[in-house]
């Protein structure tokens, strides 16, 4: 480190950037904002200046505090952070046990030319005080930390400025594919529901029902519920297309390094900025999925399987977000270095994997029928009950076949590649030296019509790998040819 | 590793090794003891509370299930459960009406736990679980006598030690 402003303690105790002294007292009065609230009310009510002053005080010395009691270094192959005034807190931890360095810069940090840097381990642990977090570094030295940390390459500090060619830039026009994810509506829901929330709070907008029913508003039903319809449709499509560009702005996949043994980059965000690496040593396969919005857009989105990641990281595994289906694929080929597993023809899985997906589907469907027959008939209730829930069939037969039409696997190129579901339907490929284990399950059922549940186990993603319903003699074909030293022991000899 | 083929048409066979036989009343007392409490709850919940009563046929039906079940899934489970360790990998087959198979290789074993549980410290019997790296991969072999049990965690243990790599 040639130039290093951040002021160094004795032991090589590092400070973080002095320039954190303005976030930590600014995030330390957020942090205490209901309290501060409550101290100004009670203190205008009783007339004294002086707990305001104390209230605000507080809060800033704390943040202050916070600053001088952090430092961090890199010494003897460790890592250590040190903080805390009272309670004092050392995290270390051994540097070749580093999985994960994630830069993280909120707007206030990027307005600072600060960022945070997360260095995970892999552990299960999900307390807050076991994550090695150094809040506060100069952008540059936080790359050159995350070169140190992961050796990424003999060189990869300095070749920052010469960026390597991208796999994947984002197209500001797939934002069009946002609207139709869940996770974007889940996020519309979770805004229209604050709203109304705040609105309930301010008093509510009175919508008179009455005067809609009897016309005299020169409004009629007719004309309200598609309105209302067609506006909730807007909000949402537009706040769904936000929360897409809040998060994937100038989304950027790069790899770095050879081949082999280098590290894909991946970046994104338009108000926080996020970057992640993810070692090729560490990347087990790729999960493309498309939930039955997309698919019809023909679109997909794609995902790592990674191991290491700390839990409740999954997020940062995102491959490629909602994008036309030719992108993910040729994006997934490269993170795989070989394109066959997403494009290679797959396996079905026969007429009884078939059948039960039907039986599966119509069973409940049949007797959700059943039930609204005989609610009707005894309880006296409206005929039109079992008439709408008989609509269950038709809809459960086409969910039946189309998800016996997504049934299949392939061992492809070293892969072995699943695909399943149908209102989330998945294609996972995962590389065949990521294999754990396999567990073969069969119900009762299962074991009458011959098929069996193929599960290779795996350290990353979903921590497994499913296809479900294969032929018995398949499955065990399949799990042999994948790792034969594996399964050779335990075969059926002398047929 | 040998480079994969392509897949022929093939099956497993059952490990060899099976758990003790004194699993079935393992099994047995725990589903009658857990039967037990369910009727209980039942039978006093009615006329305690008022406001779940339960007619008495139901009691007499969820007994009946209970009784059942106590006779017939022990046995169950017994044929079921096998296990095997070989010098390269450990293999299990658990469950009843769901049948489950595992395999994992040695060398990806992580941890090897050893568990005893009120009821089957009554019968001599211990627990032993194999977990890999995977949260969806641990193998337990449940229902062994105790000694067999400690023997094969130390040579689990030992063999895992053996083996270079870090199991991801």
């Amino acid at each position: 480190m040639t130039e290093d402003p951040a002021p160094e303690v004795a032991g090589g105790w590092q400070r973080l950037d002095p320039r954190m002294l303005l976030v930590y007292p600014v995030k330390e009065l957020v942090r205490f904002l209901p309290v501060l609230l409550g101290v100004f009310v009670a203190g205008t009510a009783s007339g004294g200046g002086w707990w305001q002053v104390a209230g605000v005080g507080v809060p800033v010395a704390l943040g202050l505090l916070r600053y001088v009691t952090t430092s961090y270094r890199i010494a003897q192959g460790r890592i250590e952070l040190r903080r805390g005034l009272l309670n004092r807190h050392v995290l270390s931890t051994p540097v070749d046990r580093v999985r994960t360095v994630d830069i993280t810069a909120p707007p206030v940090h990027r307005l600072l030319g600060l960022t945070s840097v997360r260095i995970g381990t892999g552990t299960a642990s999900s307390d807050e005080d076991d994550r090695l977090d150094l809040d506060g570094l100069p952008a540059e030295r936080a790359r050159s930390l995350r070169a140190e940390l992961l050796l990424t390459g003999p060189d990869a500090g300095t070749t920052a400025d010469l960026e390597p060619p991208a796999v994947l830039d984002l197209d500001p026009a797939w934002v069009r594919y946002a609207p139709l994810t869940s996770s974007g509506l889940v996020l519309a829901a979770g805004v229209l529901g604050l709203a109304s929330q705040a609105l309930e709070s301010l008093g509510g907008i009175d919508i008179d029902t009455r005067q809609i029913s009897d016309g005299s508003s020169g409004w009629s039903w007719w004309l309200v519920v598609p309105l209302g319809l067609l506006a909730i449709g807007v909000v949402v499509t537009l706040l769904s297309m936000g929360g897409y560009v809040v998060t994937n702005w100038g989304f950027r996949l790069t790899h770095t390094g050879p081949a082999r043994g280098g590290a894909w980059h991946l970046r994104r965000g338009l108000l926080t900025t996020r970057e992640t690496t993810l070692d090729d040593e560490r990347l087990r396969g790729v999960v493309v999925a498309e939930p039955i919005g997309l698919r019809l857009a023909g679109a997909a989105r794609a995902s790592a399987i990674v191991t290491g990641l700390d839990r409740g990281q999954t997020g940062s595994a995102v491959l490629v977000p909602p994008a036309p289906r030719a992108v993910v694929e040729r994006v997934a080929g490269s993170v795989l270095r070989t394109g066959l597993p997403m494009t290679a023809p797959l396996t079905g899985h026969g007429p009884r994997a078939r059948t039960r997906r039907y039986t599966r589907a119509l069973g409940p469907a049949a007797a959700l029928v059943a039930a609204a027959v005989l609610l009707a008939l005894l309880a006296d209730l409206p005929l039109w009950l079992p008439v709408l829930a008989s609509a269950a069939l038709p809809v459960a037969a086409v969910l039946a076949a189309d998800r016996a039409a997504a049934l299949g696997h392939v061992l492809v190129d070293g892969h072995f590649v699943v695909r399943s579901g149908s209102l989330d339907r998945r294609r996972e490929a995962l590389e065949l030296d990521g294999v754990i284990g396999w567990n073969l399950r069969a119900t009762w059922f299962q074991r009458r019509a011959g098929l069996t549940s193929l599960v290779a186990t795996t350290a990353g993603g979903r921590q497994a790998v499913a296809a479900i319903d294969v032929p018995d003699t398949v499955a065990v074909g399949v799990a042999a040819a994948a790792t034969p030293d594996l399964l050779a022991p335990f075969l059926v000899t002398g047929e | 590793m040998t480079v994969p083929s392509q897949p022929i048409p093939a099956a497993l066979r059952e490990p060899s090794q099976r758990v003790s036989p004194r699993a079935q009343l393992m099994w047995g007392l725990t589903a009658a003891l857990e039967a037990v409490v369910l009727l209980v709850v039942l039978t006093v919940a009615g006329p305690v509370t008022e406001w779940a009563p339960v007619p008495w046929w139901a009691v007499v039906l969820v007994a009946l299930v209970a009784a059942a079940y106590v006779c017939v899934v022990p046995k169950w489970r017994y044929r079921v459960h096998r296990w095997e360790v070989t010098g390269t990998a450990v293999y299990t087959q658990t469950g009843w009406w769901a049948r489950e198979r595992r395999i994992a290789p040695m060398s990806r074993i992580q941890t090897v736990d050893h568990a005893e549980g009120a009821v089957a410290r009554l019968f001599g019997l211990a627990t032993v679980t194999v977990t890999t790296a995977s949260a969806a991969g641990a193998l337990e072999i449940a229902g062994l006598e105790r000694d067999r049990a400690l023997a094969l965690v130390d040579e689990l243990t030992l063999m895992a030690e053996t083996l270079p790599g870090d199991a991801t």
